[in-house]
């Protein structure tokens, strides 16, 4: 205590000086309206600085949450799109002087959003793991898709996540087609560059051009139709002289697989079911 | 001590009225404005308490202020200025027993010193003043042009009136 008495005795003049220049300034910027403008200008300007220098480096800390969002709002997007196609598919086969809107007409196809947990490229089968599984819906067979096109198919799916055969396993093949010709063709990735895949059993007649998107046959369950895979690059001769082999360059970055939307088919119980009966009547013959 | 308050409350009175009632009112060419009231900081003695000295100079400060519609602004320069009093005092009069209890004038200083003392302290307050005024350095030409015109002008009366005001040593 006796410290700082002395301590203020000692400074005393200065606490003074300051005290007047203090309120001096307070006079100076409450009174005068020029200088309490500028004040208040600069003021703005140096927080404003300080506050987007502040945003701008907090933002990073939610790009995660951001993406997240992002991905959410994409997949609901793409699911409106797609169940709007299918109901414009629909609705052309009917007769077009009495259309009919039913609204109540069931989607499709669902996008599940979901974060991949683990990955990898460096294996002939790779695989990757994501944080969705049954409980939200997840079923094997399912299509996987990023923001850039196909990345693989749900093979097992556990309660609260769920593995995927990459499109990176040589076992595993994709129905595809030609965007612009609609030929069809298998695709299959053969090791190797993670960015290099094979699109099999193309018609020798099909034409194609170097840069010629793939995308989906839709004649998978996995997959709707016209999902981009990646674009044609350039033609290798295969062992079957009646078909072409092309190579084509996948979209997706598998090295950086990062967030991802899973297809849910609403149709794929009745479509099942019918093959079932199918398979029952051939039995019964 | 107390006549010597009461002088210097004498002074104080009579700068303020001197400006407020009558250098308000002059400005040669439209760029010297006589800041002649800063004589009660000049004259005072270097010796004053400081937080005296700081107390007097704001009441001043703020007194012109009122009378002139510049709030603030005189406050400000004049509380930096007697801040800086001692600083400019012994940068012209050596430091020494003696000097600390000198009145600065003419008389105690001589002409020389003084007018060197009178002219670094005018300059520098006119300075504060005008830059505190303008509040930016956009302006920075004209604050040159009013410091420099204004501490002439002041420097001048200045000296004049020290030479009118007997000094008791």
């Amino acid at each position: 205590m006796k410290n700082l008495l002395n301590f203020f005795i000692k400074y005393g003049t200065w606490f003074i000086f300051f005290f007047y220049v203090i309120l001096s300034c307070v006079i100076l910027f409450t009174y005068n309206y020029y200088h309490s403008s500028i004040y208040f200008s600069s003021a703005n300007k140096i927080s404003a600085s300080i506050y987007g220098t502040t945003s701008e480096i907090s933002s990073y800390f939610h790009l995660k949450e951001i993406n997240q969002s992002l991905q959410a709002n994409n997949a609901r997007l793409e699911n409106e799109v797609l169940n709007l196609r299918h109901q414009l598919a629909e609705y052309q086969t009917l007769h077009s002087d009495s259309l009919l809107f039913d609204k109540d007409m069931q989607a499709r196809y669902d996008y599940v959003a979901a974060t991949v947990i683990n990955n990898s490229i460096r294996h002939p089968k790779n695989y990757f793991s994501i944080n969705r599984g049954y409980e939200d819906g997840i079923r094997p067979g399912q299509g996987v898709v990023d923001q850039n096109g196909v990345v693989g198919i749900i093979n097992v799916a556990g309660p609260n996540t769920s593995r995927a055969i990459s499109l990176l396993n040589e076992t595993q093949r994709f129905s595809v087609k030609l965007k612009n010709s609609d030929f069809i063709g298998s695709l299959s990735w053969k090791g190797g560059d993670p960015a290099i895949a094979y699109m099999e059993e193309v018609p020798r007649h099909a034409k194609f051009h170097a840069g010629d998107t793939v995308v989906t046959s839709g004649y998978s369950l996995s997959f709707p139709a016209d999902i981009p895979v990646g674009v044609v690059m350039n033609r290798i001769k295969g062992s079957d002289d009646n078909f072409f082999i092309l190579k084509v360059r996948l979209n997706p970055d598998f090295k950086s697989l990062s967030t991802v939307r899973v297809i849910k088919d609403n149709f794929k119980e009745s479509v099942d079911s019918l093959s079932k009966f199918d398979i029952t009547e051939d039995n019964k013959r | 001590m107390t006549a010597k308050i009461g002088g210097y409350i004498v002074l104080f009175l009579c700068c303020v009225l001197a400006q407020v009632l009558i250098f308000n009112y002059i400005t040669l060419f439209y760029v010297a404005i006589p800041v002649v009231f800063i004589y009660f900081i000049i004259r005072v003695p270097v010796n004053l308490s400081l937080p005296l000295l700081y107390t007097f100079a704001f009441l001043l400060g703020l007194t012109v202020d009122i009378f002139s519609d510049t709030p603030g602004v005189n406050a400000l320069a004049c509380v930096l200025i007697a801040a800086l009093k001692s600083p400019i005092y012994y940068i012209y009069v050596g430091k020494d027993d003696r000097t600390q209890f000198l009145v600065p004038c003419v008389a105690t200083l001589g002409l020389i010193d003084y007018c060197k003392y009178l002219l670094t302290f005018i300059g520098i307050y006119c300075f504060l003043e005008f830059t505190i005024e303008y509040f930016s350095f956009a302006n920075v030409k004209d604050i040159v042009i009013l410091t420099s015109a204004s501490t002439a002008f002041t420097f001048v009366i200045l000296l004049a009136i020290d030479c009118l005001i007997p000094v008791k040593t």
